[in-house]
Formats: structure tokens, C-alpha cells, sequence
């Protein structure tokens, strides 16, 4: 970052005198007015969320034009944090499913870091093999794994789902993480093709002085692809925070559950009932704060990354 | 180096660790005199609470854990407890599911402990306890409640259209020009202009109100959405009930119903498939001011009486062709899966649940009708208590007009059959003609 001196001010400021005087731009001026159209689009849905969020659900329906909450209350974010009771919950037409949100926050946490930590590692130890070591068969397994990334989830969910029961890992953490702890084929493939571009002379110049792929791969690779290994690592951790259909189906134990099946029981509660909105708003508002968050904090490194090159 | 396999070891450890962290917790659960209970609905929620605290006084050293899922959740979470040996002990069950669930051999039979302890099944209302004995005839639920089904409507809509309560009241329906049901909806339904749907130069392309809300095409049960209209015509599910195995969708007396039923769509008063499927749900557009009546069950009176800005009343449903109204009746039960640990225990909760002190607790707070005939009554008493006249839903108990849920096996097949084949003549991309072809294939499943 270049600080701005005096002078800079300066020169921008004459700069700028003219453009004021000559007539109004107009192309300056659509393009603008399309940006704010779009931030506007952009962020109506989840001004949406904050109002009803901030409503009393029976009020919900017959207010459903108004841009401004539908009967004030903090309600809903009272039963998000269990602190409301069943019969206050009721009496707003909310969901009276008592909700343990700090217990599955920490689930959703943990779950979220281990799978991160875990994937990014092992999946950057597999893609420096299948990028750098020459091994027999080498092509042959990366094909194999390349076929994996076509078969759709669902599919694999079922055998999954009987391979954790008869391990005896229902309804515990080691069972919700292992799935994807260990590798994804999206993952391998994308940093493979990272390390592929990293210039062999470096690794070649280690070699020389004695280091081996171990070394190589700790103290070169890694340091060297930091970008799209943080890049990795968050989609990573978005991922795993918001997977809904695993964690419901092998960890709906209150112990283990995680924010996302927590959430579910601002559903509809009966046969035609409709679903307590305020609570399900408020629930989801607070749940994507810690991703919002991350991606304030990371957001420029992501996309900056996104454009990788191999020699930064 | 060394580092390296540090981290290495270290990263390997932490599914180990993490395995054996989640791992005590379950085991914990299973031990002693504990069960899990679970039903579906929030507001019954409080009710049931209070039963398990009377139940814990009672000195019984079970120890009831309640856990309540949302209807969307709560049967997928039965079904793969089933496999993962994870189900409840003791859950509330549904006519439409049991029979599945009992070929599958997940339920366990309650004779010999209803035997052993002489429970005396015939406190509940005519026919709940029969609903709940299999084909093998052996019982796999004690009663809880009923319900029927009703209109609601919004009073103010109705008392603008110049429509009284009795009128509401009174209603009589048939499937060739709908009678003054018929005309009351068309009456209740209003333009954009402000014209009414029986007056001249009424835009049936336009409607601001709707006489009736629609909350689907109702599958092969049509509990709320046609089946009092059905019942009244003179039209069955099935051949006999409980256990019946010839199908009578192709019945004329249903094909007719069905013919008068969406063309109230086509001439505006009830809103298109499409709207009703769009995601809104019924209640949040009635709630909006957008249907001035509906056809709802029992269970979601609470519900409906407490939206703001919108005045609810009762009235029941009309009476059709065959001389009478008509409400499906239906009746939850608590099972016991056939996987607890502890069957003596959930045996010993299911009881209570059954028994006249804790149906009495969940009549006290109005939400359902419990299954004890006396239980009922300070049901409708503590409804009143609220303000609600709740006699739309016991007259049919009252005149002997109640039709039993259809329970059949092969459910979710009749029904992977007749919900695609309902949709689609509700969305007019079918006739009713297509309801012969699903009969036979319905029927074709018991042969």
C-alpha cells in the first residue's frame, strides 16, 4: 500500500476540478447508478432476512408489504439463543423447540476445523505426489480420482451412512468428519495444478544441498502456495459449515449436532403448518456470521488467489 | 524432520480423539432407566412436558427425555434411527406410517403388557383403539387424540359479504352446482375492481380475495383438502377400513367430486395449483387477507385463532349429497420401537401417556382433543376457556359422521402413485380421467 502525499492530493484535486466543470458523464454516470441497482439487489435479500428476523411471526402474514419488522421483537433471536421459553415462543407464533445454539456452535466448529485441517493437509500431501513423485500406476490413480469428482454426493451418501454405522460411529464427531477429512478429489485436483506450475530448479537447487521430499514438501511447496492453500482452506471451512444432509443423517445426537440440523426445527412443526420464518431468519443470520466474518477478514486474499500464478 | 511426523502423528490422533469424545456421550444415554420421546408439534410440546414432569412425580424411577423435530424432519429421523439403532424409544406415530413401520418389524407388539396390566381400552372414543391393531392383530399403539376437520374463516370477510354465522353454519354442498357452499365462496371472493365473484363483470383472471384457500391437491389422503367433500358424496378410500385392498379412485362419486373441486379454480374462487404450491403456505396467505375461508384440521385451531390482523371463526364442514356432513377422523397413538433397550420403561411411559391423568394435563391446554371421551370434554372447555367454540370438530363426533383414516399397507407406494397423479389434475395437465389408470395401479400393488 502507497501512502498518498501532499502532493499526490494535489495533483488529483486539479485533476478532478475540470471534470466538474465539463458537462455531466453520463456513461460515469449509468454505471454507477447499474452498481448501486445491483448492491441494492445484492443486499435487499438480506435486509429481508434482518426484518423478519426482527418480527413476531403471527404478525408476519398480515404484514407481509411492510418493509419495516412486523410487530418488533427480539423474540426470535431469543429462542436462536435458548433463551426464551416454550410458552414465550408460542405465544409468537415460534418454534417452541428448545435450541442449545452455544453447544452447537462449538459442534459446528469443531467439525468445520478438523474437516479444514485435515482435508487441506492430506490433500496437499496427495496432490505434491501427484504432481511432483514418479511412482508406477502415478497417472493411472489421478484418472481414477479424477472419476471420483464426477459421482454426485448423494450417491455415495447411502454406502457412507452403513460403513459409519457398522464402524459403530453414529452419532459422533469422528463420524460426521470422516468422510471428507481425509480427501476430496476437488481438492487434490486443485492444488495438483498449482504444484505443477511451481519451478522445478527450486525443488532441483534443494535436492543439491541434501533436503528430501519431505523437506522439499514442508519447508518449498508449502510455504511457496500459501495463497491457494488458504484459498483451499476456505472454501474448505465453508463447506463443512454449511453441510446439511451428512450431520443430519449420522449426528442428530444432541452432543454432536451442528447448527445447520440444529436449524431444522424452525421448520414446519405440523402437517400444514408454516414455518416459525422470524426464528428460521434469525437462526440462519446468526449462524452465517462466523463465514461472513471470515470472509471480511480473507475475502481480498480469496479472490486475489483465485487468479493465481505459480512464480508470486 | 522430526517436526514433520510431530504434526504428521498429531493430525492422525485427532479422529481418535474425536471418536472417543462423541462416543461416551451415546453410551451414557442408553444406560439405566432412561427413554427418549419424541413428537412432532412445538405446541403440543409444553403439554407433553408437563405429562413427563407428572410422570417423574408419579415415583417411577424412568427418567423421560422429550425431544420434538418438525414434521419435515421428524419421519426421516424415525426411519434412519431404524437403521442406525439410534430411534427413539417411545414416539408419536401416524396411521398413514404404522403399517410400514410394523412390516418392517420395527414396532413392538403392546398385547401382552396391555394384557398383563389390564388397561382398559375402551375409555377412548369408538374406533381410535381398533386404528391401531395391525393385520396380524396384534396392537401397536395406545390412542393420544383425535382430529376432524373444519372450516375457518375470517369473520370480518364474511360479515361484509353479508353472510352470517348461521349461515356459515348451515351450508350444504353437491358436486353438480355446489350448492350454497358453492355460493358462499363465489360471495367471499373478490376481484381487483371490488367485485364480488357472484356479481356481473366479476375478473375471474384477477382475484384479490379468494372464498377458498387451497393448500394442495391432498395425494390419495386429502385429509383437509377434499375428503369431507368425498366422505359426504358417498365415496370411501377403500373397500373396508382398516386394511382395506381395492381402491376407489376411479369411483365416480370421487371423479365427480374432483371435477366440481378445481373448477372453482377455473372460475377464480379458489386459487391455481400453482399458487398453492409455490411455497407460501395456506395459513400465511389466509393470514395476508388473501382466502377468506379454509378447510382445516383441528390440530392447527391454535394456530390460526392467534394471527394477528385477521378475526377466525368455526363453522363445519358442509353438508353434502348423502344427506350429512363428513370429517376424516384420525388419531395418533404412541408406539414403542421394537429396538429400545428399556421396553419395560417405555412400556411404563406409553401407559401414562395413555392414562386419564396425563391426557387431562394435555386437554387443560387446548391445543388437541385428547383420545378419553372425558378428556375430550375439558378439552372443549379449556377451548372455550380461550375463546374458541370447537363444536365444528365434535358435531361429527356428536352425529356419528366421522370416517376413519384410510389405513391401508403400502402407503408411501399409494401414495408415490396418487400425489403426481392429484397434482397434476389440480394443475389441469391431466383430466379426471387419469384417475382410473392410477386406481389400477393402486390396486395392482395388493394383488
Amino acid at each position: 500500500m502507497t501512502v498518498l502525499t501532499g502532493t499526490d492530493r494535489a495533483t488529483r484535486a486539479n485533476d478532478a476540478e475540470p471534470v466538474t466543470r465539463r458537462q455531466i458523464n453520463w456513461g460515469r454516470v449509468a454505471a454507477w447508478t447499474a452498481l448501486v441497482v445491483l448492491l441494492i439487489v445484492t443486499i435487499f435479500p438480506f435486509y429481508w432476512m434482518l426484518r423478519t428476523s426482527l418480527s413476531n411471526n403471527r404478525s408476519l402474514a398480515a404484514e407481509a408489504g411492510s418493509f419495516l419488522p412486523a410487530d418488533f421483537t427480539l423474540g426470535a433471536f431469543r429462542r436462536v439463543l435458548g433463551l426464551a421459553t416454550t410458552q414465550e415462543a408460542l405465544a409468537e407464533g415460534g418454534s417452541g423447540a428448545s435450541v442449545n445454539f452455544w453447544l452447537y456452535l462449538r459442534n459446528s466448529i469443531i467439525v468445520a476445523t478438523v474437516v479444514t485441517v485435515g482435508q487441506v493437509f492430506f490433500c496437499a500431501m496427495a496432490a505434491y505426489s501427484f504432481a511432483r513423485l514418479r511412482w508406477p500406476g502415478r497417472d493411472r490413480v489421478f484418472f481414477v480420482f479424477l472419476t471420483a469428482l464426477m459421482v454426485p454426493p448423494i450417491f455415495t451418501t447411502l454406502p457412507n451412512f452403513i460403513l459409519i454405522r457398522d464402524l459403530g460411529l453414529l452419532n459422533t464427531f469422528a463420524g460426521i468428519v470422516l468422510p471428507t477429512l481425509l480427501m476430496t478429489p476437488f481438492a487434490i485436483f486443485f492444488l495438483r495444478q498449482f504444484f505443477l506450475g511451481l519451478s522445478r530448479e527450486i525443488e532441483e537447487a534443494a535436492m543439491i544441498d541434501g533436503a528430501g521430499h519431505v523437506r522439499i514438501f514442508f519447508r518449498l511447496i508449502i510455504p511457496m502456495s500459501s495463497a491457494p492453500i488458504t484459498t483451499l482452506a476456505i472454501l474448505t471451512y465453508i463447506n463443512a459449515w454449511n453441510d446439511y444432509m451428512w450431520p443430519l443423517l449420522v449426528g442428530q445426537d444432541e452432543s454432536v449436532r451442528v447448527l445447520t440440523v440444529a436449524l431444522g426445527v424452525f421448520r414446519s412443526q405440523t402437517p400444514q403448518g408454516s414455518p416459525d420464518w422470524a426464528g428460521l431468519m434469525a437462526a440462519t443470520l446468526i449462524a452465517a456470521l462466523p463465514i461472513v466474518v471470515l470472509f471480511a477478514v480473507l475475502g481480498r486474499r480469496v479472490v486475489n488467489s483465485i487468479g493465481f500464478s505459480a512464480g508470486k | 524432520m522430526k517436526t514433520t511426523v510431530r504434526i504428521a502423528a498429531g493430525l492422525v490422533a485427532i479422529p481418535l480423539v474425536v471418536a472417543a469424545c462423541g462416543g461416551d456421550d451415546s453410551t451414557a444415554e442408553g444406560s439405566g432407566g432412561q427413554i427418549s420421546y419424541w413428537l412432532w408439534d412445538a405446541n403440543q410440546l409444553p403439554a407433553y412436558q408437563e405429562c413427563a414432569e407428572a410422570f417423574h412425580e408419579s415415583g417411577t424411577d424412568v427418567q423421560v427425555t422429550i425431544e420434538q423435530y418438525g414434521w419435515d424432519d421428524y419421519w426421516n429421523q424415525i426411519t434412519t434411527g431404524f437403521v442406525g439403532g439410534t430411534a427413539p424409544d417411545v414416539f408419536t406415530n401416524h396411521l398413514a406410517r404404522y403399517p410400514q413401520f410394523v412390516a418392517q418389524d420395527q414396532l413392538l407388539a403392546l398385547d401382552e403388557y396391555v394384557e398383563r396390566d389390564g388397561v382398559d381400552t375402551s375409555i377412548y372414543h369408538e374406533g381410535l383403539t381398533q386404528l391401531w391393531v395391525g393385520q396380524d392383530e396384534q396392537r401397536y399403539g395406545l390412542p393420544k387424540d383425535w382430529d376432524t376437520v373444519a372450516i375457518f374463516y375470517n369473520s370480518e370477510m364474511v360479515d361484509e359479504a353479508g353472510l352470517s354465522p348461521e349461515d356459515m353454519a348451515n351450508l350444504e354442498w353437491n358436486p353438480d352446482d355446489g350448492g350454497s357452499y358453492e355460493a358462499a365462496i363465489a360471495r367471499l371472493t373478490v376481484d381487483a375492481n371490488g367485485v364480488r365473484g357472484d356479481e356481473p363483470g366479476f375478473d375471474s383472471n384477477n382475484v384479490d380475495v379468494y372464498g377458498l384457500g387451497l393448500a394442495g391437491a391432498g395425494e390419495g389422503f386429502g385429509q383437509t383438502e377434499w375428503s369431507m367433500y368425498a366422505f359426504s358424496n358417498g365415496w370411501t378410500h377403500t373397500d373396508e377400513n382398516p386394511w382395506g385392498s381395492q381402491f376407489n379412485y376411479d369411483d365416480p362419486a370421487f371423479t365427480e367430486m374432483v371435477d366440481w373441486w378445481r373448477g372453482l379454480i377455473e372460475k377464480g374462487y379458489m386459487p391455481s395449483f400453482a399458487i398453492a404450491d409455490a411455497g407460501v403456505s395456506m395459513m400465511e396467505s389466509y393470514g395476508a387477507g388473501n382466502y377468506a375461508m379454509v378447510t382445516e384440521g383441528s390440530w392447527n385451531t391454535g394456530a390460526y385463532i392467534e394471527l394477528t390482523g385477521v378475526e377466525t371463526a368455526l363453522a363445519p364442514t358442509p353438508v353434502g349429497p348423502a344427506g350429512e356432513r363428513a370429517s376424516m377422523f384420525n388419531g395418533l397413538a404412541d408406539s414403542i420401537w421394537a429396538g429400545t433397550d428399556n421396553p419395560d420403561g417405555a412400556w411404563e411411559w406409553v401407559r401414562f401417556l395413555a392414562s386419564a391423568e396425563c391426557q387431562d394435563i394435555v386437554a387443560s391446554h387446548a391445543v388437541v382433543f385428547p383420545a378419553i371421551e372425558e378428556s375430550t370434554e375439558l378439552a372443549e372447555a379449556a377451548f372455550s376457556e380461550r375463546g374458541i367454540d370447537v363444536s365444528p370438530f365434535t358435531v361429527h363426533v356428536e352425529e356419528g359422521t366421522t370416517y376413519l383414516a384410510p389405513i391401508a399397507d403400502k402407503w408411501a407406494e399409494v401414495t408415490a402413485i396418487m400425489g403426481p397423479t392429484m397434482d397434476s389434475i389440480m394443475s389441469f395437465s391431466a383430466d379426471t380421467t387419469a384417475l382410473s389408470d392410477a386406481n389400477a395401479q393402486v390396486n395392482a400393488l395388493f394383488q
